[in-house]
């Protein structure tokens, strides 16, 4: 219904609920230890990450060692293919991978990252990305835990 | 933080990955509060509550479902399915316009539509009582009067 009334492509879908902005900061507005991050192209918002240094790794090789969290990272709904084919833009995700390596380096974690996938991006930070899948966390929706180690960070740097 | 990375770098693996879904973090939008301490039974129970109330609401002013989504500017829709379908989450952006169309706190009306954690037990309690003294008849009567002002109290009450 919001969608007939906007014009914009919004549903209950789970990638549709993260770009409801208003609530997002409601939740964790003024926290120290977040830190929000914004892609805007053409003076209009594309997508928005929000990331946390309080969190440690759960990967053997790293267990308990301080990462970068992603609390949330979404696209705008025109730039999702389940809204709007073609998008009108993409890569909105490779620089949200990037600041949140480069975020974590800066923040003396040598590169990692945490984050639990929606289900349909569960791919992209798999197979594209290279992060390790640890499985569904039953602490967070059921959603897939996936981690990005130091060495698996320095090789998305690289490659290319 | 600047990411010194060369257009190339994004352009390469954008065209490699195509179109990818990137939606990570647990939703927290009120679409997607479920969660094992907050029932589902609860929420309908107030959104039977909330449907009358839109009721009879209109009905003291002696407006139908038309007018009074022309009134909040959403879709005489979504007014019906509010008033008739307490199975049906409403849009949080309709309750929010209907509550200022009210003139009441909208995270009361939120809170009824059990679009958020309840934090006003009390709440319930006069939603449960006032959805069972009030029956959506023609006129309203005195009983329905006052159970309808009495309500209007209590909604009035709660903080934002």
């Amino acid at each position: 219904m919001q969608a007939r009334r906007s014009g914009i492509l919004f549903g209950s879908r789970p990638e549709d609920a993260h770009w409801d902005w208003r609530q997002k900061s409601q939740a964790i507005g003024g926290m120290l230890g977040y830190q929000s991050f914004a892609v805007t192209c053409q003076d209009e918002l594309q997508g928005l990450m929000m990331l946390n240094d309080m969190a440690s790794a759960k990967l053997g090789n790293q267990f308990g060692k301080p990462l970068i969290y992603v609390e949330f990272v979404a696209t705008a709904p025109w730039n999702r293919t389940s809204n709007q084919e073609p998008p009108k833009y993409r890569g909105v995700g490779h620089v949200f991978v990037l600041t949140a390596i480069e975020a974590s380096r800066e923040a003396g974690f040598r590169g990692r990252v945490g984050l639990h996938s929606l289900p349909d991006a569960e791919p992209f930070y798999e197979r594209k990305c290279g992060f390790t899948r640890l499985g569904p966390d039953y602490s967070h929706q059921n959603l897939t835990y996936f981690e990005m180690t130091e060495t698996q960070a320095e090789a998305f740097r690289r490659n290319h | 933080m600047k990411l010194s990375y060369p257009k190339e770098w994004f352009e390469q693996r954008i065209e490699k990955d195509g179109n990818v879904e990137i939606g990570a973090g647990v939703p927290t939008t009120p679409n997607h509060v479920d969660s094992a301490d907050e029932p589902k039974v609860r929420r309908i129970d107030t959104r039977i509550a909330f449907g009358q109330f839109v009721t009879l609401w209109r009905r003291n002013k002696g407006w139908n479902a038309d007018q009074l989504a022309i009134e909040a500017g959403i879709d005489p829709e979504e007014v019906l399915q509010i008033e008739h379908d307490p199975h049906c989450e409403p849009e949080p952006d309709a309750v929010f316009r209907l509550a200022k169309v009210f003139g009441l706190p909208p995270r009361a009306l939120m809170e009824l539509a059990g679009l958020v954690v309840q934090r006003s037990p009390q709440l319930r309690e006069e939603a449960i009582r006032f959805a069972a003294r009030s029956e959506p008849i023609a006129a309203l009567s005195d009983v329905e009067r006052q159970a309808f002002e009495a309500f209007v109290t209590a909604l009035s009450e709660v903080k934002d």
